[in-house]
């Protein structure tokens, strides 16, 4: 007995087409722009011209490193950044170790209340702190930028971390002490190893928003913190160039570099996927 | 014998729901005893306040003799098998045996030939540097057992050791876990719903409901002289029947059923007048074919025959109209068929006499 060749029914094979288009568009909107910025971040040219560009230099980046405010506002960023993984990370796994277990009365309220920055446009957030905090003459510069950004970073850092926990075996800690291991020990040797990776996304999440956030950092930033996007956009209002494609290229250097250091320490599928051990 | 855990009027509360009340007992050092009721009893709340893990409303908990009042889990000295073992995932089988040491601060040197020991006690050494989720139900829950008895604590306690497991295994555990018990020696309380695990593994069954101790006794004396209704039901299948105890001039004690049949007693322990009688399956024997019923036996009619597997149910319909099972060994030569005439009779001495049902 032959068989018939089949063909596929037409609208089987359009659906296909229409995925595949789908796919498609969404590659080139997600990678499209950044081949473009890093091809344009070597233009040679002193203008914005048509691409591609006749010939490659360095020299946005130069322009870039010798703008004053460019190199104090990445610093500023840094620190920033740095400051809020620290204290969000830390807040972040402490509110979510407190609510998981939900014992205390309140407790969906306050698991409500942490993470509404969430569904709050970060526009409202900025405002809202720019007036409260003059308002009450509280916290100037770095430190002012420092609460807008807790405010923002604190619900991923929440959110990762209750992710973590949850499948996380509340008898395991218990176990801990009845073997002779105080609360401290417990949560070091045995808490805090399996809930790992959440709080590292946690982490990266809080710096990755704290390096990206402009709404929020236009209302609270001062003439004398001023963290880099903020600066950059403000550059690229004065006088359009491409020191902010080249601004861009090295943001992409850091978050690979970032990416291939994390793979090393604690396995990138382990941050982004799967997640945590379970018993 | 000194108590090694004594309850005196321990009393707890989660919100507005008493989880136990008033509960005083004690158990003997190098006894094992079971802790048996259904869900929701208190069983497993008497087992965390025992941790540590909760800390009793009133009353006074010792154990080997030291009020236990306030102190945490890791200032006692108590074993804790847990119902799913909670072995550490991130770390090997050795280093979960060798937690405890590490914690309970033993001589580092001595660590590892203590994990040595422990893993070939329960011979688990060709596993000791595999992740637990490498290993089998049966596999985790020797290397939970090794954990904890690594710190020889004076008591152990067992959450459900056997329920996670499947029933092939479990028989296999249970006599297994028995030995271990007493091999090492220390004072056990096993908490659990499943009778025959109680029974199996305790010298003594506590059986609780609702917050309260019901009975406390060697496994035969609570499934076969239960003191209350929920005892008889809870340890096993019985059969109830409401009549009247009666007591002949010559002092012989006979129990006579509602509808009309009676059954000798061996002796009148509580007053003439209406009862129920409790009497378990293996206390009903069967008479058919050649063999002579004993005079003024009910009569009856096989209804059906349930195998399961050494024993086999018989259920007779009786004439009076009620049911009656009983329980025989599950022989295929002499099996009785539904549809067989038959007579029952009642063994004196399985038989236990309540106050009549309200």
């Amino acid at each position: 007995m032959k068989f018939a060749f089949r063909r596929a029914r037409t609208e089987d094979r359009l659906a296909g087409v229409c995925v595949a288009g789908v796919i498609g568009l969404g590659l080139l909107f997600l990678i499209g722009p950044l081949i473009l910025t890093f091809v344009m971040a070597f233009d040679a040219r002193n203008y914005l011209g048509p691409l591609p560009p006749p010939a490659l230099s360095l020299h946005w980046f130069t322009k870039l490193f010798r703008q004053d405010e460019v190199a104090s506002s990445l610093e500023t960023s840094l620190i920033l950044a740095g400051a809020t993984t620290l204290l969000s990370t830390s807040a972040g796994a402490a509110a979510a170790l407190a609510l998981v277990n939900r014992r205390f009365p309140g407790a969906d309220w306050v698991q409500s209340a942490f993470l509404s920055p969430l569904v709050v446009p970060p526009v409202v957030i900025g405002f809202g702190l720019l007036i409260f905090l003059s308002q009450f003459g509280l916290l100037q510069g770095l430190p002012r930028l420092l609460a807008g950004h807790l405010v923002i970073s604190l619900p991923y850092a929440i959110r990762a971390s209750l992710a973590s926990l949850n499948g996380f075996d509340a008898s395991l800690p218990e176990a801990a002490m009845v073997l002779g291991a105080t609360e401290r020990q417990a949560f070091w040797s045995v808490t805090l190893p399996l809930i790992r990776t959440g709080i590292v996304t946690g982490a990266i999440f809080a710096f990755a928003i704290s390096m990206d956030d402009v709404s929020v950092s236009l209302f609270l930033s001062g003439p004398d913190a001023t963290p880099l996007p903020v600066t950059l956009i403000s550059n690229m209002r004065a006088s359009f160039d491409l020191t902010i494609a080249a601004a861009a290229v090295l943001l992409m250097a850091a978050t690979v570099l970032l990416i291939v250091l994390l793979d090393r320490m604690v396995g990138f599928d382990r941050v982004i996927g799967q997640g945590l051990f379970r018993t | 014998m000194t108590a090694s855990v004594e309850f005196a009027g321990v009393s707890k509360r989660f919100g507005a729901v008493a989880a136990i009340s008033d509960i005083s007992f004690a158990v003997k050092a190098g006894e094992t005893v079971a802790l048996l009721g259904p869900s929701g009893c208190g069983k497993t709340t008497i087992l965390r306040l025992i941790a540590g893990f909760e800390q009793p409303d009133s009353g006074a908990i010792t154990i080997g003799g030291r009020d236990m009042f306030g102190l945490r889990p890791y200032e006692r000295n108590v074993g804790l098998l847990f119902q799913h073992y909670a072995l550490f995932p991130h770390m090997t089988v050795a280093e979960n045996v060798a937690y405890g040491l590490r914690h309970r601060g033993a001589a580092a040197k001595t660590i590892p030939a203590r994990v040595r020991e422990m893993l070939e006690l329960v011979r688990m050494i060709e596993f000791a540097d595999r992740r637990p989720d490498r290993l089998s139900g049966g596999q985790q829950q020797r290397v939970a057992l090794a954990r904890a008895l690594a710190t020889q604590p004076t008591l152990v306690l067992l959450d459900e050791p056997l329920s996670a497991l499947d029933a092939k295994l479990r028989h296999d555990l249970r006599a297994e876990l028995k030995q271990l018990l007493a091999a090492v020696g220390s004072t056990a309380i096993v908490v659990t719903h499943d009778q025959e695990e109680a029974m199996s593994l305790g010298e003594r069954v506590f059986v609780m409901s609702r917050g309260a101790l019901m009975q406390i006794g060697s496994p035969n004396d609570v499934y076969w002289r239960p003191h209350s209704r929920f005892v008889a039901d809870f340890m096993g299948r019985t059969n109830w029947f409401e009549g009247a105890l009666t007591v002949s001039p010559s002092g012989q004690a006979r129990f006579t059923a509602a509808s009309g049949w009676s059954a000798p007693l061996d002796a009148a322990d509580r007053p003439a007048g209406p009862a129920s009688l409790c009497i378990r399956p293996e206390g009903v024997e069967i008479w058919g074919g050649p063999d002579p019923s004993p005079a003024g036996s009910p009569a009856g009619r096989v209804l059906d025959v349930v195998p399961l597997g050494p024993v086999r149910q018989v259920v007779v319909q009786l004439h009076t109209g009620e049911r009656i099972v009983a329980a025989q060994p599950n022989r295929a030569a002499d099996a009785p068929a539904p549809g067989m005439s038959v007579s029952v009779s009642l063994s004196p001495d399985a038989i236990v006499l309540f106050p009549p049902a309200a």
